[in-house]
């Protein structure tokens, strides 16, 4: 909510007669394809207590919201139900129309009549508009009971905490601070860079990593606003929107303690490890990984490509290990789960280092082992329209064909059934077997523990949407910037930090932000001290018992409290209740839903 | 529409697709205020008339329109439609925007939206929001979740009847509207003008445009779409449901032929979409998808393609030479497989959708910004490992496919970047 609910409007409004209108939208046939809308229209408009009763195409468009303002306009429509999709896409629009209109934001239900009605049930017609109808009358049976509620505001801390210090952090902070946000890099290595400080040239621009880190340096260094912790190893993280605490030790051993209103997540990739005997991995010589030939190609003389001091005259790239797996056919990880995702990078990153062997070392035989090639990048194609032109030659390979490695002293062969050339299966000899390796998430349990942090069936961390909010953590306050989300590349990098940031200095662009009010509220006339609710709360601090007037009581702390409900639960007395979701409400709701007819 | 109109904002973005949208959003809600100019006659871009989209399938409506109405409410969003920008001059730390707001011979200050005007008018266009496959009449609101509401004439299909300007309760439409000239000055310029999809032209073998059930992928989109030309999925010659779809990838990417060798990035995944979609449209037809790497890079991209494939969805690794046809104007694709055999084939379809590229959608040297173009007319970054959004040209900034092909969730990641890097540019001026 952008602005402060006027109270006066509030209390306006709560002595009024409740007087609720019910729109129910068609979601462009999404809806109105299977649910008889008009027929949900009809019957809400004939419902107690429903003052007016629409359908409309969409809700949520210009035209829709302003049918909304309208009603409460001209006839004095004081309570909303919009029956359309899930409340996650657009509860929040729909608050804001309320709000534009002049009217308490919270006096509004949205009963999910999509994913919950039209989307499961599209065999019947019927039956799914009777199912709309009656969670619609269960949506005017809470709204009827909703109190006006007013955002919780808490003062934030003017500081962003960017955890992790590799190119996504720098660019957190770098973009942060010049916003004016003061900016705290906390680095657990003893220097910032991240994978910065192993890659060699990289992609598209041909420069040096070390040269783009020092770039990052220098800027980081000459922005008064950030701090860098380096070496620094958290050991807590508390707090909540606009009051975040991270305590870590210092490299010197000491211990230190960071308040921000906002923390961005910047905690990078590992490189794949391969399982022993993954392709030979850990077991024959002269199998190593993408990683290891970029370092390779640093340090070998000039025309001689060394490894472990011999000459490498012959090397295939085995591409998607450790990405693409396939149940059953992949080992899984120690959490029994294969890596089933595209690691991104790893197909231009095997090409443009193919190249660079070939211009270093134009003798080398090099093999491309592959199932597509994916150098979707504006100049990416163009390093396999080069590897294809210098001579590296290419085997395709269908998903559950896994090319099979055989390792004798001196070289490998590795057996491919090749698509190309209508699945013969090949036999390829080469000095050096290059996995090209894709990303994994770095470690982050403790931190994903302490802070409550979503993670997605691919391990990395799970943003709220990946179009509505592709950068945010479901928890409020909380923003991904790069690797830590999905593998992407250097600029892509830059843009997911620059927006985390982005995202941040938009959260904190006011000086308190404005918290859900569904928290839960104690009613100390029936309260009796007994002392069961904060044996229930997994919160810290946001329930606990005080005195008042020599009486015992429950005590919520509205900025810490989720909502979650646990204490309504044990509350012998109903003394408790979750603003705008009151055991009243809930009440109302089954009658209204249980009621025959 | 007040002739000469001057305002001052601190960024101009010009487009107003979802890279241009949310730039602008993520502008304003950092305090700044923001001029966008569109040349369509609504905002949106291309993603309002898409069906669904990857790798989510959320209805591209209900992620586009909230963020319309975000702009179009926003007190510090001001949004100029059916507006081009002429030029661009930088003075000093200044940028003046000259801007030709186009007539849409209606009285915007009056209109109520009521569309009595587009239901009397008698004569009907092809209209290109339905990319041809629906009509729309001389006079009409351009698509139902437009913005803003205002309908558009074209003089140069109107019969001068009058009908509309008798039925129009506010009298508000104006035969006389002229080109009425804007000049926007602003601090930053973001860049947000979108794509084009690869012409054809320069491959006619492909059939696009000759032959009726060939598709370009955005009427693909259209068919698909709840609330679209047909309401479900037919073919256009003859209004049947299609038994056997063909997707040829790569239809104007990856091929120097036409000048376009670079990845276009979402065709693979569009693809896989509208046939995951038409598998709950036809459940009985045969989806066939002729490919030369399925790039599903993304995240959750590839999990989306396993799936397709679990779905039936056959994958054929083959390059496409022609499409023809048969008398029954059923398309014919002739190719060559790179799996198993090699010699050429001929397959019939009843409907084929070419998976085209994406090319620029505006020529922004013509602004004269100092933002440097690679070979292709897309701009180039100033330096591509340190920012996704600052260009050459001091001050301007790119959101999305104005700086190359990119997918949706990668446009709006984008458009943020490109509004924090202008607004610290801003905070130092």
């Amino acid at each position: 909510m952008e602005e402060n609910i006027k109270d006066e409007a509030a209390k306006d409004n709560y002595r009024q007669a409740p007087k609720t209108a019910v729109y129910v939208c068609h979601c462009g046939g999404n809806i109105s394809d299977v649910v008889d809308v008009k027929k949900v229209a009809a019957e809400m408009a004939r419902y107690p207590g429903v003052a007016v009763a629409r359908e409309y195409a969409f809700m949520c468009s210009s035209n829709g919201q302003d049918l909304i303002i309208d009603d409460i306009k001209k006839l004095g429509v004081n309570r909303v139900v919009v029956a359309a999709c899930s409340p996650s896409l657009h509860e929040l629009t729909f608050r804001g129309v309320l709000q534009r209109a002049g009217i308490n934001p919270y006096l509004y239900e949205h009963v999910n009549i999509r994913e919950q009605v039209s989307w499961v049930h599209k065999a019947d017609h019927e039956g799914a508009t009777a199912k709309a109808v009656k969670l619609t009358q269960a949506g005017v049976e809470k709204v009827l009971r909703q109190d006006p509620l007013n955002a919780i505001r808490v003062a934030a801390e003017p500081r962003v905490a960017v955890i992790g210090g590799g190119a996504a952090g720098m660019k957190a902070a770098l973009a942060a601070a010049g916003k004016g946000l003061e900016a705290v890099i906390i680095e657990k290595a003893p220097r910032l860079g991240g994978k910065l400080l192993e890659l060699g040239k990289v992609y598209p621009s041909g420069e040096q990593a070390s040269s783009v880190l020092k770039k990052f340096e220098d800027l980081v260094a000459a922005e008064k606003l950030i701090t860098v912790h380096t070496g620094a190893e958290i050991d807590f993280v508390g707090g909540f929107v606009g009051n975040f605490k991270i305590n870590f030790k210092k490299s010197d051993g000491g211990m230190a303690q960071i308040k921000a209103g906002a923390v961005i997540m910047a905690t990078g990739f590992e490189h794949y490890k391969p399982h022993k005997g993954e392709f030979g991995f850990g077991e024959a010589a002269n199998v190593v990984t993408l990683p290891d030939l970029i370092t390779l190609l640093k340090n070998s003389p000039a025309g001689r490509l060394e490894y472990a001091g011999k000459e490498i005259k012959s090397l295939a790239l085995i591409h998607c290990v450790g990405s693409r797996q396939i149940e059953g056919v992949n080992q899984p990880q120690a959490d029994g789960k294969v890596n089933d995702y595209c690691s991104r990078v790893c197909c231009t990153s095997a090409l443009y280092t193919a190249n660079q062997v070939k211009e270093k070392y134009p003798a080398v035989q090099i093999y491309d082992i592959y199932r597509d090639i994916r150098t979707y990048g504006m100049r990416h194609e163009d390093y396999y329209e080069k590897a294809s032109k210098d001579g590296v030659i290419f085997f395709r390979h269908a998903e559950t064909d896994q090319p099979i490695v055989e390792s004798a002293r001196v070289a490998h062969t590795v057996k491919v059934k090749d698509v190309l050339t209508w699945n013969e299966e090949l036999e390829i000899k080469a000095d050096l077997l290059v996995l090209v390796t894709g990303m994994m998430p770095s470690d982050i349990k403790f931190l994903a523990s302490q802070m409550k942090l979503a993670v997605g069936a691919d391990r990395f961390l799970q943003e709220v949407h990946p179009k509505l909010r592709p950068v945010e953590a479901a928890n409020s306050g909380i923003f991904i910037a790069g690797t830590a989300q999905a593998p992407m590349d250097l600029t892509e990098t830059a843009a997911a930090a620059a927006t985390a940031a982005a995202k941040a200095a938009i959260l904190l662009a006011e000086p308190d932000i404005p918290l859900e009010p569904f928290v839960a509220v104690v009613d100390e006339a029936k309260c009796t001290g007994c002392g069961l609710c904060p044996a229930e709360c997994s919160y810290e601090g946001a329930l606990m018992m005080t005195e008042k007037n020599g009486k015992k009581l429950a005590q919520v702390n509205p900025a810490l409290c989720k909502g979650c409900g646990a204490c309504v639960a044990v509350c012998p007395v109903r003394a408790i209740d979750v603003a705008g979701w009151t055991l009243d409400q809930f009440d109302a709701m089954v009658d209204a839903i249980g009621k025959e007819g | 529409m007040i002739a000469g109109e001057k305002i001052e904002v601190d960024a101009l973005v010009v487009g107003s697709g979802i890279a241009g949208l949310q730039a602008a959003l993520d502008m304003a809600d950092q305090g700044f205020s923001v001029a966008i100019v569109e040349k369509s006659p609504s905002i949106g871009g291309k993603m309002i008339s898409l069906s669904k989209v990857f790798p989510t399938l959320d209805c591209a409506s209900c992620i586009t329109t909230p963020r319309m109405a975000s702009v179009s409410h926003h007190p510090r969003i001001q949004a100029f439609t059916y507006s081009v920008v002429d030029g661009i001059k930088r003075e000093g730390k200044t940028f003046t925007a000259a801007v030709t707001r186009k007539p849409r011979y209606v009285d915007e200050k009056e209109c109520i939206s009521c569309k009595r005007c587009e239901e009397v008018c008698p004569v009907c266009l092809p209209d290109e929001f339905e990319m041809g496959l629906g009509v729309k009449k001389t006079i009409s609101i351009p698509f139902t979740n437009a913005i803003p509401q205002f309908p558009v004439m074209y003089p140069e299909h109107c019969i001068r009847c009058g009908a509309c300007a008798r039925v129009c309760p506010k009298d508000c439409i104006d035969f006389l509207q002229e080109p009425s000239p804007l000049e926007i000055k602003a601090r930053a310029v973001i860049l947000a003008t979108g794509y084009e999809t690869t012409p054809m032209t320069a491959k006619k073998q492909y059939g696009l445009g000759n032959l009726p059930n060939v598709l370009a992928p955005m009427a693909a989109e259209r068919l698909l779409a709840p609330h679209g030309p047909y309401g479900r999925v037919l073919r256009p010659s003859d209004g049947k449901v299609p038994d056997s779809v063909a997707y040829v990838q790569c239809a104007g990417s990856r091929d120097k032929s036409i000048g376009v060798p670079y990845c276009s990035r979402v065709c693979c995944m569009y693809a896989i979409k509208q046939a995951t979609l038409l598998t709950g449209s036809l459940p009985t037809a045969d989806i066939t998808i002729y490919y030369m790497d399925i790039r599903a890079f993304g995240k959750g991209y590839e999990q989306f393609y396993n799936n397709a494939k679990a779905m039936g969805i056959s994958f054929v690794k083959a390059k496409v030479a022609r499409v023809t046809e048969d008398a029954g104007h059923n398309p014919i694709v002739r190719i060559e497989r790179q799996e198993g055999t090699s010699a050429p084939e001929e397959v019939k379809h009843d409907l084929v959708v070419l998976s085209q590229g994406l090319i620029p959608g505006c020529d922004v040297s013509s602004f004269h910004l100092g933002a440097e173009l690679n070979d292709f007319g897309f701009v180039k970054l100033s330096d591509e490992n340190i920012s996704s959004a600052v260009t050459a040209g001091a001050g301007v900034f790119a959101a999305g496919v104005v700086k190359g092909p990119r997918d949706i969730p990668d446009s709006v990641v984008d458009a943020g970047s490109a509004a924090i890097e202008a607004a610290n540019y801003i905070r130092k001026l």
